[in-house]
């Protein structure tokens, strides 16, 4: 039995550790706040003297963030369009039968998945220049990162079909529903939770992508933020504040959404998901 | 177990092929390998084709020039000597080795530990575990640019930090000393997996009979033998499944490289990862990037081997 005052030191333990680790963030807040002066001051102050809110503007205009997160808005949306359009289906199937032909599938589904990006882009940018998509790399960029997004879903959106009752999609089928609409009016709406938590992160990874974009669009009107960053970032930057503001916008709307529907997420990753 | 009867009754209706098929799709077998045949056709062509365009890239001779070509002149194995004797590549291999294996030890031992700590029955235990995953869903190049100005030289904040505890004297140049480099971005990337890791070893240990402790305790079993006896051997499937898909995460990490490195000074924090995409894409190379992917391919393999076998020994739900 654990008395009431250790369950409050474990929470302030909690509490601290929690901090320690998510220091980095408020680093990244902080920071951007900072005047270009007080961010070399040594010590380094932990809360900004003179908070500077125009840098968000300033940034936002200067590096022309509009352009940079639309771009990455569209390659996300892309990405999970595509992943759940040919994922659920291909999961659905997966988890209603159970023999050897889905172990082979499911492992070679995982295995296409685990060869690095930055490795599978050398054959992609190649494959890509020979059919002609480079002519407009966001859809190029779209069809790769969903091809690397794709396993990680299915594994996870199986576990999801799995849970549903079979029962029920037998019930159907003996009324008279045909299996287009067993799947449609009675698995799918089921088992929505659990594809809509796994969309959600897919478009929050695909949202940070940066390797495929990299290497294969080369017009800046085309790219996402992430390569909108790595243009002012590297060993030797030291403009720290602008860099840490536009981390800022480009991370604080993951984030809210991240922290806003964290619990769903998390449970519908530890309900089963995960094993 | 077999599907339901039922469709199958249905669809053996009699008529044309071309009507036979769209049934079968409606409400038969074909709706199945429908559903089945789409992703798999695009994943072959996305992700199947390239990984053979590689090895096949890796025995041949590739410029600028042969770039559009399928056919190019045969290597045999001149891309593998040339790519094994580079002068850099021990040096590779070195950080290869220390980043992986420090990125893996780092985010297994401290998010076991986490995972062990907020098993623990206390209020808001879950929320803030939930808080800790933010870091899982950050784009890596943010998360690289953050830690590239906590571990700034002068200016850094973890300088300061340590200074200030004295734990060092003089500033650790994190990025610029090449006796450091490679860590700079395994501190990094520990900070981005760790959470990934805890919460894979939370489902484990939530999984665990919670009689075993109790039975245990009576016993007379104190805190770590419980842990050495029962907590260890039943989180072994877990353990096995978190190091293996460390070890494919960690040889897939890549944002962190350019924004805090560039693999430099000197290709003091070169991976094998960044240095397959350089000799591409800076130095034009398709055949040497080839040629290193495959290598990589076939490590990735034995740990993708290793993960299935300990997914394999679960019980399956």
């Amino acid at each position: 039995m654990t008395r009431p005052w250790t369950q409050w030191v474990l929470l302030a333990v909690a509490l601290a550790m929690a901090a320690v680790y998510l220091f980095p963030l408020y680093w990244m807040y902080v920071t951007s706040l900072k005047t270009n002066s007080e961010i070399f001051a040594n010590p380094p102050s932990f809360w900004p003297a003179d908070p500077q809110f125009a840098i968000y503007p300033g940034v936002w205009a200067r590096r022309s963030m509009s352009t940079f997160l639309w771009n990455s808005t569209i390659i996300a949306a892309g990405v999970t369009a595509v992943t759940v359009i040919l994922g659920t289906g291909c999961a659905y199937v997966l988890a209603r039968y159970r023999n050897a032909w889905v172990d082979v599938g499911l492992f070679c589904i995982l295995m296409l998945q685990v060869l690095p990006a930055s490795v599978m882009i050398t054959p992609l940018f190649v494959g890509f220049n020979q059919v002609g998509l480079l002519g407009s790399p966001r859809l190029a960029v779209i069809l790769a990162s969903a091809a690397k997004a794709m396993p990680f879903f299915v594994v996870l959106v199986r576990a999801t079909f799995m849970s549903v009752p079979r029962e029920l999609e037998e019930a159907a089928l003996v009324d008279g529903n045909s299996r287009v609409g067993a799947f449609f009016t009675i698995v799918l709406p089921l088992a929505r939770n659990g594809i809509l938590v796994c969309a959600i992160l897919t478009f929050m990874s695909a949202f940070g992508e940066y390797i495929y974009s990299k290497s294969i669009i080369q017009d800046p009107r085309f790219q996402p933020a992430s390569v909108g960053l790595s243009g002012f970032l590297g060993p030797n930057s030291s403009d720290w504040n602008a860099i840490m503001a536009y981390s800022a916008i480009y991370v604080t709307p993951i984030l809210a959404v991240f922290v806003l529907l964290q619990r769903r997420i998390v449970s519908g990753l530890t309900s089963g998901a995960l094993k | 177990m077999d599907i339901s009867e039922a469709p199958a009754v249905n669809s053996r209706r009699r008529g044309n092929p071309v009507s036979r098929i769209l049934s079968s799709i409606r409400d038969g077998n074909g709706f199945d390998i429908l559903l089945v045949a789409a992703p798999l056709v695009f994943l072959v062509l996305l992700a199947g084709l390239p990984l053979i365009y590689n090895v096949l890239m890796s025995f041949q001779q590739v410029d600028m020039f042969t770039l559009g070509a399928w056919i190019r002149p045969f290597a045999g194995f001149d891309n593998y000597i040339s790519v094994i004797s580079q002068p850099e590549f021990p040096l590779v291999v070195r950080n290869t080795i220390i980043f992986v294996v420090g990125s893996m030890a780092g985010q297994f031992v401290l998010g076991f530990a986490l995972a062990l700590f907020f098993a623990q029955n206390f209020p808001g235990a879950a929320t803030i575990r939930g808080l800790f995953l933010v870091s899982w869903v950050m784009p890596g190049l943010v998360v690289g640019a953050i830690w590239s100005w906590i571990l700034a030289g002068d200016f850094g904040v973890l300088n300061a930090i340590l200074r200030s505890l004295g734990l060092i004297e003089a500033a650790i140049f994190w990025k610029s000393d090449p006796n450091f480099s490679i860590w700079a971005v395994t501190i990094a990337n520990i900070w981005l997996g760790l959470a990934f890791n805890m919460l894979l070893l939370s489902v484990g240990l939530a999984a665990i009979p919670k009689e075993l402790y109790e039975a245990a305790a009576l016993d007379g079993a104190n805190a770590w033998k419980r842990f050495l006896t029962i907590t260890l051997p039943m989180m072994r499937p877990t353990i096995g499944a978190v190091l293996s898909l460390g070890l494919i995460g960690t040889l897939q990490q890549f944002d962190l490289f350019p924004a805090i490195t560039e693999g430099g000074p000197a290709n003091s924090s070169t991976v094998a990862q960044y240095w397959a995409w350089q000799m591409s894409f800076t130095l034009y190379d398709f055949a040497r990037g080839a040629t290193i992917s495959v290598m990589m391919f076939v490590l990735v393999l034995f740990a993708s081997i290793l993960y299935v076998r300990s997914t394999r020994s679960e019980v399956r739900g």
